[in-house]
């Protein structure tokens, strides 16, 4: 059995770790505000979209909060994420740099990828690990529990899973870590049942 | 756990079955065509289009699946047991929209009564690859008994200005791994594969896929690696896991977009896991790039290639380009074929690979 050692909320209205708040959005630049709560130099943050920015902020709260990550090696760390509209944010950002703003951007061209923010991770991380984007129409328990397990073996010791999705407004980033036992600060097993409820958590 | 694949289709414009796809690759005849004024400031761009104006991203993903679907069992499509996979980038670009995928995928799941919403891989270049190795490692681990991988994408302004304004597309069709090349050449298409853990629901003979994985660069969002590390490390996972030998590889299916950098870093990736002398091509020349579609319609070729013990010369390729040796194939070759190496690398530093065998 697996279990679920950490995991890390954002929305509009806050960022939380293990559902306790680490952060409430009080001002103009939410993201922003994050991304200087959490102390670091990384420039690259600031060319990211929306969607990478979201997502790199949440694993970063998430790595942070559990020593255990870092001990294991460079490609044993599978990166698992999914969202609803892939890209969707961007790409309309970008359709309209072509069809209204007289040239197409390459810079936003490249984040039309929902992809692109596992690339941002692996990157941040220098983790050379498995790595997906899929795309579901809701938010797939299932899936999270099935792919995981399929992975988990030999190469595999352990999953950055996510649903991360900008749509107009609206964000939302639910990352959970997958380990083969449980972390000191939480004892949580790797169902179902137990992703569902921690996902309706951040929207209840 | 053995897996089968086989019952496979292409629809490009090349042909709309496997068969007819690889009778044109023999003749190596391209898909590749000047279209006049479609640039984003109307330049004539090369392109492998289907000649046919009622195509799209729907049409084109329900004729694949219907192809296939001819070669098995019929009690399976519907099975709880089979989880169709859909690879693409973008869908259906005609709206940008949160359905430019889903609305598809919704009505394929409805016309074929499929018992499960399809798994849709959207990854960049490496999808198809991706969704073959996911559909393999959810059988492997006994979530289900059989998979469908269809891979898609069309020719859209979207991408094409894209890949325009990031001065990636060639001015004439692409040349991969040549010396002169000087980037992609984009292309549309669709390509179905059945995986399956029982040999019996094919009605022709099937193929066997013994693994794949997949690795991240960790350097650059855009810019391929300049060591090949992602590639490197999907390749040696790949080989560990299908108890093969290097020596064992008969033929390397390549990426090999036809940009610069990607080919090149192809190259330090197989110079580093000593692949330099083991027959390798890119069908970029034939399809150009098909993006999510790529994988599956390579992996299919790849498939012929083992059926028909036959290897296709790499359209495009005059004289070498890299700085690693490679041993492209410079002319159709009748071989005995029984291990292939299938590569991809894609945006995202993204790379994945597979092997199929007899």
């Amino acid at each position: 059995m697996n279990y679920i050692t950490t995991y890390c909320h954002i929305n509009s209205e806050s960022c939380k770790v293990n559902g306790a708040i680490v952060a409430e959005n009080t001002g103009e630049n939410w993201l922003k505000d994050l991304y200087l709560n959490l102390g670091i130099k990384y420039p690259k943050f600031h060319k990211m979209d929306t969607l990478s920015q979201v997502a790199f902020l949440a694993s970063e709260f998430l790595i942070r909060s559990n020593e255990d990550i870092g001990k294991y090696k460079e490609d044993e760390i599978a990166l698992i994420f999914s969202n609803k509209t892939s890209s969707l944010n961007t790409d309309i950002k970008y359709q309209n740099s072509y069809e209204n703003g007289g040239t197409a951007s390459p810079a936003m061209f490249v984040y039309t990828l929902p992809n692109i923010l596992l690339g941002e991770i692996s990157i941040r991380n220098k983790w050379y690990g498995e790595h997906i984007f899929t795309l579901f129409p809701t938010f797939n328990q299932k899936y999270f529990v099935d792919y995981p397990e399929a992975l988990l073996g030999e190469y595999t010791k352990a999953c950055l899973c996510g649903w991360v999705e900008v749509n107009n407004d609206k964000i939302e980033a639910f990352l959970f870590f997958i380990e083969k036992k449980a972390s000191k600060q939480l004892n949580l097993l790797h169902t179902e049942q137990n992703i569902e409820r921690l996902y309706k958590q951040a929207n209840g | 756990m053995d897996l089968f694949i086989g019952s496979e289709n292409i629809i490009s414009p090349l042909g709309n079955t496997a068969s007819e796809n690889f009778n044109s690759l023999r003749r190596n005849e391209s898909g590749i065509q000047k279209h006049i004024n479609v640039g984003f400031k109307g330049e004539d761009v090369y392109l492998s289009k289907i000649d046919s104006k009622s195509i799209d991203f729907y049409s084109l993903l329900e004729q694949s699946f219907s192809e296939s679907i001819k070669g098995i069992s019929d009690e399976i499509i519907e099975s709880g047991r089979c989880l169709v996979f859909v690879s693409t980038t973008k869908g259906d670009l005609s709206h940008v929209n949160e359905d430019s995928i889903h609305s598809s995928v919704q009505r394929l799941q409805n016309q074929f009564k499929l018992a499960n919403y399809p798994l849709i891989v959207s990854n960049a270049c490496i999808s198809g690859i991706l969704a073959l190795n996911a559909a393999a490692k959810l059988i492997r681990s006994e979530k289900y008994d059989h998979a469908i991988v269809i891979g898609c994408d069309v020719v859209s302004d979207f991408i094409l200005y894209g890949f325009q304004s990031l001065f990636a597309i060639s001015e004439l069709p692409c040349e991969p791994f040549s010396a002169d090349r000087k980037g992609i050449t984009l292309g549309e298409g669709a390509a179905t594969i059945v995986m399956s853990k029982d040999k019996d629901i094919f009605f022709a003979s099937p193929l066997r896929y013994l693994s794949g994985s997949s690795s991240n660069d960790a350097n650059h969002i855009s810019g391929p690696s300049r060591t090949g590390e992602g590639l490197a490390r999907t390749i040696i996972k790949t080989i560990e896991n299908a108890n093969v030998l290097i020596s064992d590889i008969d033929y390397i299916s390549a990426h090999g977009t036809g940009t610069l950098y990607n080919d090149e870093m192809e190259s330090i990736a197989l110079d580093r896991l000593k692949l330099n002398d083991v027959p390798i091509n890119s069908l970029k020349g034939y399809y150009g790039h098909t993006l999510g579609a790529a994988g599956v319609i390579e992996t299919v070729v790849s498939m012929q290639c083992l059926r028909n013990n036959y290897l296709i010369k790499s359209l495009g390729y005059k004289e070498q380009g890299t700085s690693c040796n490679i041993n492209m194939i410079q002319k159709n070759l009748e071989r005995e074929i029984k291990v292939v190496l299938k590569t991809s690398s894609g945006f995202g530093g993204c790379n994945a690979s597979a092997i199929l065998s007899k």
